[in-house]
């Protein structure tokens, strides 16, 4: 390892300590703080709102069908990209890093464009059949599939290519037919690396503004999720309310970053 | 025959790793695939695994036809050069895999386990993760899981590659050993021609995608087809028109034999036992690289030669030699 002195070692950790300190930790606790100003009580308050309650388990319906959704093609495409040679793959495999470079609200448009029951390229067929992919729950997932798709690929892919496929072919010679590998071999190889890749899709999907809110039309009661009442909460001078939703949503990412950094180090340690 | 394989050819773009290649595999016995890397030896034990599929050409295991059949119904077991364990699964458990899959009964798969286990000296590592064994414990395991579901055919490629020197050795002893216990047709992978020599009743030797001999490694060894075989087995010098190995060169240090080459020594080695003589020939008999000789350091002593000493060559009486490709 390159050695550095001393003072240099203990500028370069206040510098990096100082700027995840006021980009990231002060920030997050100041809406710990703001929601708690009132105490406890005010802020459970703000659950006892049928609109809130409805806008977070919306949220939470949406993240983990969303999750779901990535998981198997997210798990699916990796294997697809490590495993087999086809034309065409290096396109497919910059299209699932796409969704990283492309505002979410670009991507909302972009589906409106496409689903929206009057004009739209395939919407209206859609619309005469009765199916309403926009201002419904369906645009909405398909929004939050989006933008998180990269995020299981991208931890599973390189856990695959390390892997290698001896033992999957060591598995094929021994009599495993296709799916018998992935269930016995493939999968608990990559387990980790899939449980962290839907951890960090799921902290995402529940922080999905900008997509959401352009498909979602947020109608209160109906397609109004936990990021969109919290900008309508702060919009409309409800501010405890703002930061007590807040709170709640950090709280969950919170939690499942947490649980990724218990679950990581037992794993490598072993 | 245990293993036919006919007119196999197999394309990498324009690199043919398999040139037509055919080649008969007897039941019961150890054969070895012998050939310098890259030339196609680990391709074709794919391709007979099911693995890797040819390009044109057949493949028959046990009279079945095989060429268009996927790995799991081949009924062979493979061996990888980096073992390919299941890291998260027990010694026991790898051991069981295969019969697990065919659904075999509980009770069975324990029995047959604990005797393969016990094969492979490894039963007391039966619970231990395969992270915790050495390399050599790691192929002994692989090998025990391999023979487990009964294989038609057993099939290494480079089983011993990854291992250090002293390991090699005692696997292939082992190998060797455990053949003429189970007499399971093998056939294995190597580069390494003293461990083919030694392990194999039947080697192929195969160069650039093609097979240049088939035949007992003493065959081999006595009768090579070619200048290649020759000189992949063993070490090879040229004396005047031939090529021959160096312990078949007779050093004489007075003038007077029909046909003896004379020459200076240019450089003596001393290896253990031997003695690795390089003589440089009397600018009149042309060839431009010194011969090797290797004696056995007796009788250099008794010869007393030394550095710059005048010698007299001349092949051994029954010495193998093919004669030498003309210099370029």
């Amino acid at each position: 390892m390159l050695e550095v002195s001393t003072p240099v070692k203990w500028l370069l950790r206040l510098l990096a300590v100082g700027y995840v300190f006021f980009l990231v930790a002060w920030p997050v606790t100041t809406i710990v703080r703001t929601a708690f100003a009132d105490g406890v009580g005010s802020m459970l308050e703000v659950f006892t709102d049928p609109a809130t309650v409805h806008a977070l388990s919306l949220t939470l319906q949406i993240a983990i069908q969303a999750v779901v959704i990535n998981l198997v093609f997210g798990v699916t495409i990796s294997l697809l990209l490590v495993r087999y040679e086809f034309p065409g793959k290096r396109v497919l495999s910059a299209l699932i890093d796409l969704p990283m470079a492309v505002s979410p609200v670009v991507v909302g448009l972009a589906l409106l464009l496409v689903y929206k029951p009057n004009g739209g390229w395939f919407g209206e067929t859609l619309a005469e059949n009765g199916i309403q992919i926009i201002f419904s729950g369906t645009g909405m997932i398909m929004a939050t599939c989006f933008v998180a798709l990269p995020l299981i690929v991208r931890e599973v892919v390189p856990v695959l290519h390390e892997i290698g496929d001896d033992q999957e072919q060591a598995a094929r010679s021994l009599g495993a037919n296709f799916r018998q590998t992935f269930w016995r071999i493939t999968l608990p190889s990559i387990k980790w690396a899939v449980v962290y890749g839907v951890v960090l899709s799921l902290a995402r999907s529940l922080g999905e503004f900008g997509a959401v809110k352009v498909v979602s039309g947020n109608v209160i009661n109906q397609t109004q999720t936990a990021t969109l009442l919290v900008e309508s909460k702060y919009e409309s001078f409800d501010q405890p309310g703002a930061y007590s939703v807040a709170f709640v949503l950090a709280f969950l990412s919170v939690i499942c970053i947490v649980v990724v950094s218990l679950l990581r180090p037992k794993e490598i340690h072993k | 025959m245990s293993i036919e394989v006919s007119n196999l050819t197999k394309k990498y773009g324009d690199f043919y790793a398999l040139d037509d290649v055919n080649v008969s595999l007897p039941t019961g016995q150890l054969t070895a695939l012998l050939g310098p890397s890259g030339g196609g030896k680990s391709t074709l034990l794919r391709i007979i695994a099911g693995l890797d599929t040819a390009d044109h050409g057949n493949v028959s295991i046990e009279g079945v036809d095989a060429t268009k059949l996927p790995p799991q119904k081949r009924n062979v077991g493979f061996v990888f050069q980096h073992y390919a364990v299941f890291k998260h699964m027990t010694v026991a458990k790898n051991v069981a895999f295969g019969l697990e899959i065919r659904k075999t009964p509980k009770a069975e798969v324990k029995r047959r386990v604990g005797e393969l286990l016990e094969l492979v000296h490894l039963s007391q590592f039966a619970d231990r993760m395969p992270s915790q064994l050495s390399g050599g414990q790691r192929q002994r395991m692989a090998l025990a899981r391999a023979l487990a579901v009964e294989p038609t055919v057993l099939l290494l490629d480079e089983p011993f590659g990854a291992l250090d020197a002293k390991v090699r050795k005692e696997l292939r002893d082992w190998l060797r050993r455990l053949h003429d216990e189970v007499h399971v047709t093998t056939v294995f992978v190597t580069h390494d021609q003293e461990e083919a020599m030694e392990v194999a009743d039947e080697i192929v030797v195969i160069n650039q995608g093609r097979v240049e001999q088939v035949g007992s490694p003493d065959q081999l060894y006595d009768e090579p087809a070619n200048d290649f075989v020759m000189g992949f087995l063993g070490e090879v010098t040229r004396l005047g028109p031939v090529r021959l190995r160096p312990h078949d060169v007779e050093v004489a240090v007075t003038p007077g034999h029909a046909g003896a080459f004379p020459g200076t020594v240019t450089r003596a080695l001393r290896v253990g036992f031997e003695v690795r003589l390089q003589v440089e020939l009397d600018p009149e008999f042309g060839s431009s690289d010194p011969v090797s000789v290797v004696l056995s350091r007796s009788h250099a002593r008794s010869l007393d030669i030394e550095l710059g000493s005048k010698v007299w060559l001349t092949a051994a009486i029954g010495a193998v030699t093919v004669p030498a490709m003309v210099a370029v």
